[in-house]
């Protein structure tokens, strides 16, 4: 099951995504959160505290690739579970959480 | 970016949740071509719906099976029908209406994860109920949307 939440910035997203996060795994799920957010702070929201920063997934994991129809397309370079085992945190209830995008220092909260 | 993200969560095997990008610009195939269910969250105001509501055509056609809208922030049963009103015109299925919630003010204010700070909390109460929904609506160990 993948979801993903979208709404304006301001909306509640992070929160949103965060409790649901915990709540799934507090159903016994094993749960994978993923912070797409260019601002990200839901490694704060899932209540990792203040100060808690994660390397962001490089770049260098996807590498472009054109298949015969000479469409472009993504491919890992790395498994799933080196890219979690290298960059993902644990937070409370067994959450892992990665975040995808750089952290932005300037515009951070 | 986005590609990474997009591809993390096509080659994830556990239960995944992802906090998108707030501009709608940016969901692009390649970010959500995997994802089973999009959660789209509203505010009771005009540019927040607005927001959602271009969003909701646009993730139909990247061939997002299930789009259901959040409420947030509802001060008022008022603001409840607001959204109510403007899922109903936009074809989206409201799934939850989240009332304004202190909990989540004071649980940032001293750096908290809300459901660590109060687990009876609104928020806690009516996000349980979106996950009974989720997990009755959608296999758990799904390979997600496909790609079309």
């Amino acid at each position: 099951m993948k979801i993903a939440i979208s709404g304006k910035g301001g909306s509640g997203k992070t929160t949103i995504s965060a409790t649901l996060t915990r709540i799934l795994a507090r159903r016994g799920l094993p749960v994978l959160a993923i912070d797409g957010d260019p601002n990200p702070n839901l490694i704060q929201a899932l209540g990792l505290g203040p100060g808690v920063e994660a390397e962001a997934v490089p770049r260098s994991v996807v590498e472009r690739r054109e298949d015969e129809a000479g469409q472009a397309r993504h491919v890992l370079t790395t498994t799933i579970e080196d890219i979690v085992s290298q960059y993902g945190l644990k937070a409370p209830d067994g959450v892992t959480v990665l975040v995808g995008t750089r952290v932005d220092h300037a515009g951070a909260g | 970016m986005r590609s990474i993200v997009g591809e993390i969560v096509s080659n994830s095997k556990e239960v995944t949740v992802m906090d998108m990008e707030a501009s709608i610009e940016h969901m692009s195939r390649g970010t959500v071509r995997y994802v089973d269910a999009l959660l789209v969250v509203l505010e009771p105001y005009y540019r927040s719906m607005e927001t959602a509501g271009r969003t909701v055509p646009l993730a139909r056609a990247l061939g997002i099976q299930h789009i259901y809208g959040i409420a947030n922030k509802l001060r008022s049963p008022e603001d409840g029908e607001a959204v109510a009103a403007y899922c109903r015109n936009h074809d989206l299925e409201l799934i939850a209406k989240i009332p304004f919630d202190d909990s989540v003010v004071e649980a940032d204010r001293t750096g908290r994860a809300v459901i660590d700070y109060d687990v009876t909390a609104p928020i806690v109460e009516e996000l349980s109920r979106v996950a009974d929904f989720l997990l009755r609506e959608i296999k758990i160990n799904g390979n997600g949307a496909g790609g079309n």
